[in-house]
């Protein structure tokens, strides 16, 4: 596209870097943004940039957070014993989205893949079991997805817990037959053949 | 089972073809390098979602084009059934039955059985016990989908535990924990792998042994023996007892992936002592065994594909295998040989119905 002005361009860029946009929607979205106040983009704009700025980590349970601690851990009204361990914020708000749990959260960033190069150093699991102990948790609902990955990181996890009294449940899981395997990838039924060899050399008889 | 026609697009050497079937014998016959293996490979891709020769897409479509489509019409259980595979290079390929895709490949498995005969199988006998650890997993895996679900499965893990293994040794440190969990998650699918291998070799002996004698025309003994660390121990404590040498070999000592079946000829190793006759009479009474056990235990007749085998056999022997496949336990047969003239005297001696098509570089003549 061949713009007349650089501001325009640079604003359209901007926008089609994002996940779904391509340059006709992100020149959409400019040309609006253009007919608006300025202060209606500017609050845009503080929004962007205030998200990057001051976004934090709950340094408890590893969800986003504006506070040092956030809003699920500081909340007292909460199950303070139950802790729902997760792989990724966003199962953290489709699960609040539900509104059926009151308990606390774990972000684990993850589940254990060695071939992927995510051993469980790279994830959020010595916090979790140190969790265990300091705030003396009970219970540990694993809402992991039901793959091959995701069993090995319960498995883990549940070896590191040496406190017995600890009780370790799994949302409903079917056959670890994870969705996302196929068998092209993973097992050959047939030869792959470079060189074919000749079936026999064999003209004696 | 039947394949009636098959519609190839941009596959290999063909750009467009199409190409109806006789329900009994098919011949392709032509020059090497013409696309006669090409056409059974399109038929062998529609029944097992993958290609026999290539394990990449990239050598499947034709050259310098980016996709190609493959269109199988079947008879399958007294039902017109259809299967596609759409294939665009860097794209995930799609394979439907009946214009619905599949979510996973691997249901396919199973129900379009089929066998293929070519001249690299002598390597299941003097090759490594990968070899025939394929040709256990490719026809259990068309007979029983719990199966190759455990073989899947068990395969994941073993390259996460491997991959696991290699960054220890890497890092200077051990996990103990993390490899337990692995053990733990592979004592099932092992389990299920073991017995179903176990139990196969022992009802898959007899019917080999009646093919060998029909084959050799020989009396001789011969025996297959399932040889698995599993025999002897329970696969949770094999683990334990490799933890070291795991360790500092950094992949898995033990488990089904070890497993091998030996041949032996009155008693003597088939790999070492066989002379070649033996060894290809051997081969293609395990693989015409292998068609029998399908056809006996699985949900429908599998489709024959016999490719290039006839090219070092004399005519006598070619008679022989061609009479034995034309009799009514083999269904539809697929045969590829170069000289066109041969094969298809022979079919016209033993007179059998057959439907003959001269390939030329990716053109087709009947
Ligand atoms: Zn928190």
């Amino acid at each position: 596209m061949n713009f007349s002005s650089k501001l325009i361009e640079r604003a359209v860029e901007g926008f089609s870097s994002l996940p779904g946009v391509g340059k006709k929607s992100a020149l959409r979205y400019v040309l609006h943004l253009l007919k608006q106040d300025e202060d209606a983009t500017k609050e845009i704009a503080a929004a962007i940039s205030e998200l990057k700025a001051n976004i934090k980590e709950c340094d408890r349970c590893h969800n986003i957070s504006d506070t040092k601690t956030c809003s699920i851990c500081n909340n007292d009204l909460r199950k303070q014993q139950t802790v729902c361990v997760v792989e990724t914020i966003r199962d953290v708000m489709a699960i609040e989205e539900t509104g059926q749990f009151r308990g606390l959260y774990h972000v684990l960033g993850g589940v254990i893949s060695p071939l992927d190069g995510v051993g469980p150093n790279e994830l959020n699991i010595d916090s979790l079991i140190d969790r265990i102990a300091k705030e003396n948790i009970k219970e540990l609902i694993m809402a992991v997805s039901p793959t091959i990955d995701g069993d090995t990181t319960i498995y883990y996890i549940s070896k590191k817990i040496t406190d017995p009294t600890v009780s370790v449940s799994t949302l409903a899981r079917g056959i670890s037959f994870g969705g996302e395997l196929e068998y092209a990838d993973e097992v050959t039924l047939g030869r792959s053949i470079v060189g074919r060899i000749p079936y026999s050399n064999d003209n004696k008889k | 089972m039947q394949i009636n026609k098959l519609i190839l697009n941009q596959f290999r050497n063909y750009e467009k073809a199409t190409l109806e079937f006789s329900d009994q014998i098919n011949c392709f016959t032509g020059l090497n390098g013409m696309g006669k293996t090409n056409l059974l490979d399109a038929i062998y891709y529609l029944c097992m979602t993958k290609s026999n020769f290539n394990q990449s897409d990239k050598h499947v479509v034709q050259h310098e084009k980016d996709f190609f489509r493959l269109e199988g019409h079947f008879l399958r259980k007294d039902k017109k059934e259809t299967v596609a595979v759409k294939a665009v290079l860097g794209k995930k390929k799609i394979i439907e039955r009946n214009e619905i895709p599949y979510k996973r490949m691997a249901e396919h498995i199973g129900l379009f059985p089929v066998v293929i005969i070519k001249p690299e199988d002598t390597l299941i006998a003097t090759g490594s016990s990968e070899e025939r650890r394929k040709f256990l997993d490719n026809t259990l895996s068309q007979l029983d989908q719990d199966y190759l679900k455990h073989l899947i499965v068990y395969t994941k893990i073993l390259k996460q535990r491997n991959a696991s293994l290699k960054d220890f040794a890497k890092r200077n440190f051990y996990d103990e924990a993390l490899i337990e969990s692995y053990n733990e998650q592979l004592v099932e699918p092992a389990q299920y792998i073991f017995e179903t291998r176990k139990t196969f070799v022992d009802h898959f002996h007899p019917v080999f042994l009646k093919y060998y004698k029909i084959i050799s025309k020989e009396q001789e003994v011969v025996n297959c023996k399932y040889v698995s660390q599993l025999l002897e121990n329970q696969l949770q404590e094999l683990l334990i007892q490799n933890k070291d040498k795991d360790k500092y070999s950094t992949r898995t000592n033990a488990g089904i992936h070890k497993d091998d079946i030996d041949f032996f000829i009155r008693d003597f190793e088939l790999k070492k002592f066989a002379s070649q006759g033996q060894l290809k009479s051997f081969i293609l009474a395990m693989k015409l065994a292998q068609y029998d056990f399908l056809a006996e235990k699985g949900s429908t007749k599998p489709i024959l594909l016999l490719d290039d085998i006839f090219d070092k056999l004399d005519t006598n022997r070619v008679k022989q295998l061609i009479e034995l496949v034309g009799r009514e336990n083999f269904g539809q047969t697929f045969i590829s040989d170069t000289g066109a003239d041969r094969l298809t005297n022979i079919l016209e001696e033993v007179g059998l119905e057959f439907r003959h098509f001269l390939v030329d570089n990716g053109t087709i003549n009947n």
